[in-house]
């Protein structure tokens, strides 16, 4: 029963804390959830993949063969419906075959939910379009994943054909050992030392499609059950640190349109699917899901969705291989060098305050820490702050590119890499260090960098925003007080990408930027020694905005810029916090141990270091993801 | 005296091999290149592959179209073997391009170049971006064969004609060399601790190499690579990634980069002039020397075309590719 223990142990002192201050409200206003009984969730859930399929057929232009996905194809082959439009548009999709392992997955979905419906012609076309498209592999997780996801399903399906049958010339038993050596080995990494693209809002769709595709289909029941664990997996450490949806705190990789608006996030349409949540909008994704038959256990709907008790949620990632300037801090794992992440989050019923190290910890996209609050679709219901970086270094740490044409090259997909606007990114001159609801940031920005500035997104949806003369910037963004105490000055500048827009890339990247980003602000500091503070609090807990002000003007703040820049700072709850930029934060005088930090270490999570042991917790049940034995274990404590 | 025979002996050498050449030696210019110029909006090149230059001046399509393939390597004995440098793997062709196979599983990625040991195809060496990689069955079966490298990410591997146990590979810490056929690894002590982005061994003096480094300009070895120095002052910052010695001439080298276009030596590397005017970027990420054009020397910038000249750089004439990210040129040997 230890793991139990450290539930109540936590929830308890935190509410003592919480209590200690604010004794009046605190307790009386959490929010309350009733678990639905799993045939609810069940029957709800089957509801709702009903109407993802209904959706997906009604909404076929059949009598428009250049209109609709293949994915689209394949719902239509399942329920055998508009099956000439099906079979037209399989062929004009693929004129040419385009987008390598994003190809492949759709096509695979094809193949299996077409098995009963393909006639000769459309088999021999497939077959055709597996010997002469050669699929690159691409140079993330993600792409393998879906590229050996891929060429197991297919060769799975005609498993004594030669390598005359497939592009790459090897046979399909070679191929199905090739692709499933390397997806298990993607998940003994992950559940050994974290993932690698941890944590996206956006990216986490893009796993969770393959791994749906493994699960529905493989034929061989151990690997299936296997992929079937790491989909719960993957899905506990999205529903862990999600709130209605929205996937709160550091993110490994996020897109410009999606972090100022994070509705638009692809996995906020699974949060819907899955777990309830939000509204439906179109993923195809859900299709996949529904069409594999996965069900996900009930007990993750739970852990989405109870938010009775805030909790503090830690977690050990890793970054993306580093093939060139892995650094001092890096280990190797199987050959290839990596740096451990330190995921820090505090997930309340009206927010989520979440925060990793700092340090140039992914390429390109990361989101250093966020918070995010309970808002409706579409809204911009989001606060972060980042230093704007980009250098060769940089990609050359995660690009095969050459140092001169990394950045550039970068920049033709990422429209934004390479601007002082950006709104994501990691820097190697920024410590983020998180204790609660309560996040101090330092940067040491030296003369040559790229872009000498930090700023922080205010959002448009913020109300009350006042600079007060104490040096504390205050706002509201729905119901959390918000307080931000800059330690340089800074100014106000509109979040514009115009002249960005107009070199001409962007896509779906920026998409509607402009009407995305009207009336938002940066507040953008030019000292390249600097910090700030965040202190956030729900506005259930004070009597009023007038009362938070007041609070967080009387916390003990020391700072110090020169010749480093650190912070000593008493939050909310009455922790002292101390970092010095480069040297190990502390709460209370006691060094923060990143050394001990576990794969998941929370309230519904708890998962060892090197133990491949995954076990979910919410109240009496357990579910236990044991990679060891390839076994999920179901249980439901006695009740005393 | 000892110095003298040497050097007899080294013009001797070089002698044979040339006239060798010349009727031994049929061989086709190739790029491997990704398409990037037109690409927008994407993280994908419009095209990429190897390319041949064909008599017509044309460049055609030569192997799968595969994204990222960086080098294209034949076995000098055996034509018809081929391998391609592929951010996918090693694949091989027996049938001179007919059909191809990938060797190599998961486990082998972002290869950018392949050595085949001229005493036995069996051997061959791969450099990538995750460490040198082995065979000693003409591509059956590859290892890792980094024992000795601090630093893994490879990018161009040589071995030595004259002792196919030595090999020189290019990392991210340096130059290293190995005397036991790329099991063990050993820095070369004169060689900075940079990237090294290309080496090349002149065909017409086997003594010297040159090689192309990242913010360390060029490097010289006049003593069959065991030692290195600096040359070429005005690119001593510089990161240059083209490198090429002419087989026609053994005084002939050349050099490009970053910022910096393409400087030639016509005294083996002890001085070294700019011949950058006439190209429309000073970009130039590929060079090579044509063996089938005695003196003809070859440049790829970033993007705005591929040229040559007959003149060492005073002249330079439209070799097509317009819109090519180049990643190596070089030379397939064809049947006789």
């Amino acid at each position: 029963m230890p793991f139990f223990s450290v539930f109540r142990h936590r929830v308890s002192a935190t509410l003592f804390t919480t209590c200690l201050v604010f004794p009046l409200t605190s307790v009386a206003q959490q929010p309350s959830y009733l678990p639905p009984d799993s045939g609810e969730i069940l029957s709800q859930y089957r509801e709702r993949c009903d109407y993802v399929l209904s959706q997906a057929v009604t909404t076929t232009s059949s009598f428009d063969e250049t209109q609709g996905d293949l994915f689209g194809v394949a719902a239509n082959l399942d329920r055998k419906t508009n099956l000439e439009w099906a079979r037209k548009r399989l062929r004009t999709f693929n004129e040419p075959p385009t987008g390598n392992m994003f190809w492949m997955i759709p096509m695979v979905l094809i193949m299996q939910t077409g098995r009963d419906t393909l006639n000769d012609d459309d088999w021999a076309y497939i077959r055709k379009l597996w010997k002469t498209y050669y699929p690159y592999r691409g140079d993330t997780e993600n792409h393998w994943l879906m590229y050996y996801t891929g060429q197991y399903l297919a060769a799975e399906m005609f498993p004594d054909d030669g390598p005359e049958h497939w592009f790459n010339g090897k046979s399909s038993a070679e191929n199905m050992d090739e692709a499933r050596s390397y997806i298990e080995d993607w998940i003994d990494i992950t559940i050994s030392h974290g993932q690698g693209e941890f944590d996206s809002p956006n990216y986490a769709d893009v796993y969770i499609r393959p791994l749906l595709l493994l699960t529905g289909w493989v034929k061989d029941p151990s690997f299936r059950h296997k992929a079937r664990m790491i989909l719960d997996y993957i899905l506990l450490d999205y529903a862990v640190e999600s709130l209605d949806g929205f996937y709160g705190g550091a993110h490994s990789r996020v897109y410009p349109r999606h972090v100022i608006v994070p509705s638009l996030n692809a996995i906020n349409p699974l949060g819907w699917l899955f777990f309830g949540q939000g509204e439906y909008r179109y993923n195809a994704t859900h299709i996949i899901a529904v069409l594999s038959g996965y069900t996900p256990p009930t007990i993750l709907f739970h852990i989405a969705n109870d938010r009775t008790k805030p909790y503090i949620q830690r977690e050990l990632k890793r970054t993306r291989w580093r093939l060139r300037n892995a650094g001092p801090n890096s280990f190797e794992v199987k050959g290839k060098r990596t740096v451990p992440v330190y995921k820090y989050s505090y997930v309340d019923s009206d927010f989520i305050l979440g925060s990793c190290q700092g340090g140039l910890l992914q390429p390109i996209q990361q989101q250093t820490w966020s918070l995010i609050w309970r808002g409706p679709t579409g809204s911009s219901n989001t606060f972060f702050g980042l230093q704007p970086h980009s250098s060769p270094f940089e990609g050359s740490m995660y690009f095969g590119e050459d140092p001169d044409t990394v950045t550039d090259l970068i920049a033709r997909s990422k429209v934004d890499y390479d601007s002082e606007d950006k709104l994501q990114g990691g820097s190697p001159y920024e410590q983020v260090f998180q204790h609660e609801t309560a996040l101090i940031a330092l940067y040491d920005i030296p003369k040559d960098a790229r872009f000498p500035l930090i700023h922080t997104f205010f959002s448009r949806d913020l109300k009350q925003r006042e600079e007060d003369s104490s040096g504390w910037i205050f706002a509201q963004g729905g119901p959390v007080y918000i307080a931000y105490r800059p330690f340089a000055p800074g100014e106000w500048k509109p979040v514009d990408w115009t002249g960005l827009l107009k070199s001409g890339a962007g896509g779906f990247v920026s998409t509607g930027f402009a009407a995305l980003s009207e009336g938002s602000q940066s507040y953008a500091s030019y000292e390249r020694q600097n910090g700030y503070i965040v202190q956030i609090a729900p506005s259930r807990e004070h009597d009023s905005f007038e009362s938070f002000k007041t609070a967080v003007k009387a916390l003990p703040l020391e700072f110090s810029l020169s010749p480093t820049p650190s912070a000593t700072f008493t939050s909310l709850d009455g922790s002292e916090l101390q970092v010095s930029y480069g040297k190990p934060p502390s709460i209370n005088g006691n060094d923060v141990e990143y050394s001990s930090w576990k794969l998941f270490d929370g309230p519904f999570s708890q998962s060892e270091r090197g133990s491949k042991r995954l076990e979910m917790q919410y109240d009496r049940e357990r579910y236990i993801l044991d990679f060891n034995t390839v076994t999920i274990e179901e249980t439901i404590i006695p009740s005393r | 005296m000892k110095t003298l025979f040497s050097f007899f002996f080294i013009l001797l050498f070089s002698a044979v091999e040339l006239t060798a050449e010349k009727t031994e030696e049929r061989v086709q210019m190739f790029a491997a290149l990704s398409m990037t110029k037109a690409q927008e909006s994407s993280s994908v090149p419009t095209d990429a592959g190897v390319f041949l230059y064909n008599n017509e001046g044309q460049w055609t399509r030569f192997g799968p179209k595969i994204i990222n393939i960086a080098s294209a390597t034949a076995d000098s004995r055996n034509p018809d073997t081929i391998y391609l440098a592929c951010g996918n793997g090693i694949s091989r062709s027996r049938d001179g391009g007919k059909t191809w196979r990938m060797t190599t599983g998961w486990e082998v990625s972002d290869v950018k170049t392949i050595a085949i040991d001229p005493t036995d195809q069996n051997n061959v060496y791969a450099a990538t971006a995750w460490g040198v990689w082995l065979t000693r069955d003409g591509g059956e079966s590859w290892v890792e064969a980094t024992t000795g490298l601090p630093k893994k990410y490879s990018r161009t591997i040589l071995l030595d004609p004259s002792d196919p146990n030595r090999l020189l590979v290019g990392t991210e810490g340096g130059i290293y060399v190995s005397h036991d056929k790329a099991q063990t690894w050993k820095h070369v002590p004169t060689s900075p601790e940079t990237t090294v982005f290309r080496i090349k061994q002149s065909k017409a003096n086997p003594n010297l190499w040159i090689a192309g480094t990242h913010k360390n300009g060029v490097l010289l070895s006049t003593d069959n690579g065991k030692t290195w120095a600096s040359t070429a002052p005005t690119l001593r910052k510089a990161n240059i990634y083209g490198v090429a010695a002419d087989s026609s001439n053994a005084t002939h080298l050349a050099a490009s980069g970053w910022g910096v276009g393409v400087s030639i030596s016509i005294d083996s590397g002890k001085t070294w002039i700019d011949r950058s005017e006439g190209l429309p970027s000073p970009h130039v990420l590929a060079l090579v020397f044509d063996q089938n054009h005695p003196g003809r020397l070859w440049a790829s910038t970033f993007e705005e075309g591929t040229f040559y000249t007959d003149d060492l750089g005073l002249t330079w004439y439209e070799g097509g590719i317009y819109g090519a990210y180049v990643w190596d040129l070089g030379f397939l040997p064809q049947k006789p």
